[in-house]
């Protein structure tokens, strides 16, 4: 956790930042983004649901003919197959979106070696049979008991015998949410089901509030984490 | 009260009683009372009104399989109509009142309709209707005097989930086969999801049970089993109402709709039981057997004191049995039949044994009314004589036959096949993963009925590789036929219903028949047979009977209609559900709030339509903003475009393919505006194509066409087998345009990018830092002016941002909105696709053949525009002025005319702040291109007259985008 530190450079901004400034008040950097430092209703303190935002990790996307031995040159653990992830031990997860295309997010720790390898990939040595894709997502996970009745509202897809599966290799599936095209990372989590969501930043704030609203009818209540106070922020 | 003692199986619970009021009446009920059952033990009899007539109508199905119990409910301040008062369990404090009534159910004011008969026939709106002059007219009487419940307009909205659900195998109907089916699914590992619209599980295993309670008690232990089985999730009061695509069905559960995918379905829905046609046949106290013994299992109601029993089958036995367990008088069982089958003559001797007339060969007359409580006695001939008799009875209770409740498997695709054995309409063929079983299979014997489920069950499941060895096969059909082939007896005074929906009579059907609609899909049009909302649940076999009867054929050669989704009522709360509009926002999004953004929808996207100032106009607050870029410097955030890298070795051969232009040779660090047309040559975007490197471009689509054209991109590549890797940035990248004179020292105050007229030439693309943020930099002339376009990571846009307004402060710089844009851009004469061209607009019609190569060896659209060169144009692009201050002022759309002849449209007007005129853009036919004006009408029908001008209206030069010097 780098709480708020402070940042030389340019500062980042959620793609949840508009909708912050309603709910959120001061401001603190994590991983170079402003982020609120506390919400301005509180939150339950036990809820069945989890909700937060994790668009401030660090990650890095790239394609192209030699992009799976690039990556693998950089030391990420490649998953073997396409519509799969990874989570190596450094809690840097590599989720092969088809063939030739990765997502790399530092998920839990590894925040510099996504760094470096980010670096890497916009440098002009870089094999012009690589890629590098832009991924600026929106990332939000899900979690709690009542993650698949969630789901069940907004996907058509049957997520129940995914969110058991284990966290460092697990399945990955792109798909809709209520007309939001989606990466989904379903695995168990610590406290139960558990769903990690890319989507497009330009959707951030209609796909976030859908969710809560959906959320809402759900019974056991839903809590907002507090961004980037949970996990690797570097 | 007609309520009974305390019955096995009965859903209401004695211990609660609540109270409501039917048209102003006081109910008392007991918990788990449909408003249909509460009503019946209470003592009413009549119901409703019918829909035509205005008859008065009492409990038919008891199921809602017809429209006779229809009520409109006040509950907690809301009003809601057309409840379904036979399955909608009443709560206390309702307010009930009957629909489609003037003056309430007793004293209904429309009842005269119901003398009026002989002049509504059948289609007399069709040829009522015809007259142009009297349609008014009649438009006004039939929207008053027709219709079901009101609609509450001041209802709250209310927002009902939409759920998706899976399984296995979906079990539709939970009575005996459904159970069974269920079972033997879960039993060989498949997750079963088994709905049923009742209210309890059973079906008519648990009210059908004449002398004993045998089926009564295996259905309660099949059931037992099916709530101890883990793998089946029972769902009663849900129902299946559609079958789509894919084993996608409808479920409709109390509070949502849910959307379940099934791996195979069984559709073990039973049958619906059909009433008998003769005169009267609508009268209250008239009602089904199945009505009679729902009611008295069910909900504890003696429907009736002296019944007869109008029969063709071995449940009409039943029935009468039924009725003499629970001391409801059996005046006579009537039997259609010459003789009783040999599945019914055992029950036929044990009610002979108790003194109970049984008669044979009967033919109904008349069921007789005594004054507006319903029926007080049945007409009926019997055997080989003539003579008429009376039955005085208070309940005539009808089991002649039965429609297989088959509307799933035939939106399923099944096919049907009218079956001799069992009179009525069995599986033929069923697509794959469908299976049927009980009574929809021809299958009425309880024993049957469990055998035929649990084959079907085990079939559905082995389907899936679930369960070891094969499934058994089905039984045999056998027994008696359970429907009589043609239970159907005409009066000379007609009211013999076939549709009680829609107040259909015998010889309403015989009248469409003979003016041509003798097919079923004809005569369901024509006449609205099973179109009413039970969809022809209890009317459309015997409409089919009818038919193949009128025809002089039989009715194996004819087919059912398919009742389209949703073939049960639904609510129209569960159809809308919770609605997903996503809608996307740039990363600027907060920032354009904040200075007073004022909304529009731009493709998915929001946009600044304009900033409002206090004080200001809408046109004032516009003006300004163009006036603010053409002096000093605006800047404008335009995200929202489509932004697409394209790369490697063939990334130029794609693009050539993809647009008009040339863009093999475009150099590095350079841009070209592109046009993309379809394969007929019709324009259908454009953009800027960049070179970021030998092998990789960038490129911008228009807003509304990115997420489509992304797509089309990558089909294209596959379809061509030209491996480049293709990136969507469209949401990842934000840009925004500053543009104006001000605007090369307002960045480069924020860059070391050498911004030189040389250095970074007009159309130069380079990628450098701005304000710290690396930036891809075009310099297009986006407005007509010195402009510089920025492209950067989205989560750095704010930064940018708010950097360019602070280096840009003490030069006045302005953000300006799309409508400032499309000023700017109409001065220049810079089309905009889909606005100043449309879905027939090719591109020889827009004057750009700069933007064209026809010397390529191919792209899209090339070979139409070969074709289109060697004809003449449909249309073209031109520009006309008038003058500022008009009292009716041209808007896009309005029509350009040629004497009284349309002759073109007006695609993009408005008045220039900064040539003091109104400016336009108009597709028309070519010849008016070269006449020097044109003629407009706008709205009131008055006539403008435009002078014909070349755009560009403004800087006709390029001097101001191209400046070669500072300020």
């Amino acid at each position: 956790m780098s709480g708020s530190a402070a940042t030389s450079g340019p500062i980042r901004r959620s793609p949840l930042d508009s909708w912050y400034r309603s709910a959120g008040r001061g401001t603190r950097i994590v991983a170079d983004m402003q982020l609120p430092e506390a919400w301005l209703s509180p939150q339950p303190k036990t809820a069945a649901l989890g909700l937060a935002d994790f668009s401030w990790r660090r990650r890095l996307g790239c394609k192209g003919p030699t992009a799976e031995a690039w990556l693998a040159a950089q030391g990420f653990r490649i998953p073997a197959d396409a519509n799969s992830a990874t989570l190596d031990e450094r809690g840097v997860l590599v989720a092969r979106l088809a063939t030739s295309e990765f997502l790399v997010e530092a998920v839990d720790g590894g925040g510099a070696a996504v760094a470096e390898a980010r670096h890497g990939l916009a440098a002009a040595l870089r094999p012009l049979t690589v890629y590098p894709v832009e991924r600026q997502d929106f990332v939000v996970e899900v979690s709690g008991s009542p993650t698949n009745a969630l789901l069940r509202q907004i996907c058509n897809v049957d997520f129940e015998p995914l969110l058991g599966h284990a966290a460092t290799t697990s399945a990955l599936l792109l798909t809709s949410m209520a007309g939001v095209g989606v990466v989904a990372w379903p695995r168990a989590g610590a406290a139960g089901p558990a769903v990690t969501l890319w989507s497009d930043p330009s959707l951030a704030e209609y796909f976030w509030t859908t969710l809560l609203e959906v959320a809402a009818d759900l019974k056991g209540g839903v809590a907002i984490a507090l961004p980037g106070a949970t996990g690797e922020s570097q | 009260m007609r309520r009974l003692p305390p019955v096995a199986g009965e859903l209401i619970d004695r211990a609660r009683t609540l109270t409501f009021t039917f048209e102003g009446q006081r109910v008392t009920a007991y918990a788990g009372d449909t408003i249909t059952s509460a009503l019946m033990a209470s003592g009413a009899r009549v119901l409703g009104r019918s829909f035509k007539y205005h008859r008065p109508r009492g409990v038919l199905s008891a199921a809602n399989h017809d429209a006779n119990a229809i009520v409109q409910v006040r509950r907690a301040g809301r009003s809601v109509p057309n409840v379904r008062a036979d399955v909608v369990a009443v709560e206390d404090g309702w307010q009930v009142t009957a629909v489609n009534t003037r003056g309430g159910l007793a004293r209904d004011r429309l009842r005269v309709l119901n003398r009026l008969a002989p002049f509504l026939p059948v289609g007399f709106y069709y040829k009522a209707f015809h007259s142009k002059r009297l349609f008014p007219r009649w438009e006004r009487m039939f929207r008053a005097l027709t219709g079901l419940g009101e609609v509450d307009l001041a209802a709250p909205r209310v927002l009902t989930p939409k759920r998706y659900d899976f399984c296995d195998v979906l079990v539709v109907g939970a009575g005996p086969s459904g159970l069974s089916a269920a079972l033997a699914a879960a039993e060989r590992g498949a997750a079963v999801l088994l709905v049923d619209e009742n209210p309890a599980p059973g079906g008519s295993g648990i009210y059908s049970r004449g002398e004993q309670d045998d089926s009564a008690t295996a259905t309660l232990a099949l059931i037992a089993d099916a709530q101890r089985q883990r793998r089946i999730r029972l769902l009663p009061g849900t129902y299946a109402a559609g079958y789509y695509a894919d084993h996608w069905v409808s479920v409709v559960a109390a509070e949502c709709l849910v959307k379940v995918r099934a791996r195979s379905v069984v559709i073990a829905q039973g049958a619906c039981e059909q009433p008998a046609v003769f005169r009267g046949n609508d009268l209250p106290g008239v009602m089904l057997a199945s009505a009679a013994q729902r009611l008295i299992y069910r909900y504890a109601v003696a429907p009736a004191r002296r019944v007869a029993v109008l029969t063709a089958n071995a449940e009409g036995y039943a029935a009468a049995q039924d009725a003499l367990r629970h001391g409801i008088e059996v005046a006579a069982v009537l039997d259609l039949r010459p003789e009783p089958g040999s599945t019914s003559q055992r029950l036929k001797d044990a009610l002979t044994r108790r003194g109970i007339p049984v008669e044979f060969n009967v033919r109904p007359r008349a069921a007789l009314a005594a004054g507006r409580t319903g029926l007080a006695a049945l007409d009926y001939e019997s055997g080989a004589g003539g003579a008429t008799r009376r039955l005085d009875i208070d309940g005539l209770w009808m089991s002649v036959g039965f429609a297989p409740a088959n509307a799933l498997l035939l939106q399923a695709g099944g096919q049907v096949r009218y079956e001799k054995a069992v009179e009525q309409f069995v599986p033929d063929a069923l697509p794959a993963g469908v299976y049927a079983c009980g009574k929809v299979n021809g299958h009425y014997a309880f024993a049957d009925r469990v055998a035929d489920g649990r084959a079907a069950g085990a079939r559905a499941a082995e389907r899936l590789g679930l369960g070891a060895g094969p499934a058994a096969g089905s039984p045999a059909r056998g027994g008696d036929p359970p429907s009589h082939p043609f239970p159907v007896f005409q009066h000379p005074k007609g009211k013999e219903f076939v549709d009680f929906d829609e107040d259909l009579q015998l010889r309403d059907l015989a009248n469409a028949c003979q003016e041509g609609f003798d097919g079923s899909e004809l005569m369901k049009r024509y006449s609205t047979l099973g179109m009413g909302p039970s969809q022809g649940k209890h009317s459309n076999m015997n409409g089919l009977r009818v038919l193949a009867k009128l025809r002089g054929e039989g009715i194996e050669a004819l087919r059912p209609t398919t009742a389209r989704p949703m073939f049960h009522p639904v609510p129209l709360s569960h159809l809308a559900g919770r609605g997903f509009t996503p809608e996307r926002r740039t990363p600027l999004d907060g920032e354009h709030a904040a200075r007073g953004a004022v909304w529009m929808p731009a493709g998915n996207w929001r946009r600044p339509e304009y900033y409002a100032v206090e004080g200001k106009t809408r046109a004032a607050a516009i003006a300004d903003e163009v006036r603010a870029v053409r002096s000093g410097v605006g800047i404008i955030d335009v995200g929202t475009l489509g932004k697409v890298e394209v790369h490697g070795p063939r990334a130029a051969e794609f693009l050539e393919r993809v647009y008009a232009g040339r863009f093999a040779n475009l150099k590095l660090g350079m841009t070209r505006y592109g046009l993309m047309l379809d394969e007929a040559g019709i324009v259908i975007d454009d953009g800027v194509i960049g070179r970021l490197g030998p092998e990789t471009f960038y490129f911008t689509t228009t807003t509304g066409n990115s997420a489509t054209l992304f797509r089309e991109f990558g089909r294209l590549a596959t379809m061509w087998g030209l491996p480049v890797g293709l990136v969507n940035l469209t949401g990842h990248y934000a840009a925004v345009n500053v543009a104006g004179p001000a605007s090369r020292r307002v960045l480069g105050e924020l860059t070391g990018l050498a911004l030189g007229p040389e250095a970074f030439p007009y159309l130069g693309l380079r990628e450098a830092e701005v304000a710290g943020v690396a930036c891809r930099i075009l310099r297009v002339g986006f407005v007509g002016e010195l402009g510089y376009e920025i492209h950067m990571p989205a989560e750095y846009a704010q930064h940018v941002w708010r950097a360019l307004l602070a280096a840009g402060a003490s030069r006045g710089i302005r953000p300006f909105g799309v409508e400032a844009q499309r000023m700017l851009r109409l001065e220049k004469g810079h089309i905009i696709i889909g606005q100043d061209t449309d879905g027939v607009t090719n591109a020889l019609e827009i004057g750009m053949p700069w933007a064209i190569r026809m010397d390529k060896p191919f792209f899209i659209g090339q070979r139409s525009l070969r074709i289109l060169q060697a004809q003449s144009r449909p249309q073209t692009l031109v520009g006309f002025t008038l003058p500022p201050d008009l009292p009716n002022r041209p808007k896009e759309c309005h029509l350009v005319l040629d004497g009284s002849r349309i002759a073109g449209r007006i695609t993009s007007v408005g008045v220039s702040p900064t040539l003091g005129r109104t400016i336009g853009l108009a597709l028309v036919e070519p010849r008016l291109a070269a006449s020097g004006t044109l003629r407009i009408r706008v709205d009131g029908g008055a006539l403008l007259s435009a002078t014909i001008e070349a755009p560009p209206f403004y800087d006709a030069s390029g001097a101001r985008q191209e400046p070669g010097e500072v300020e």
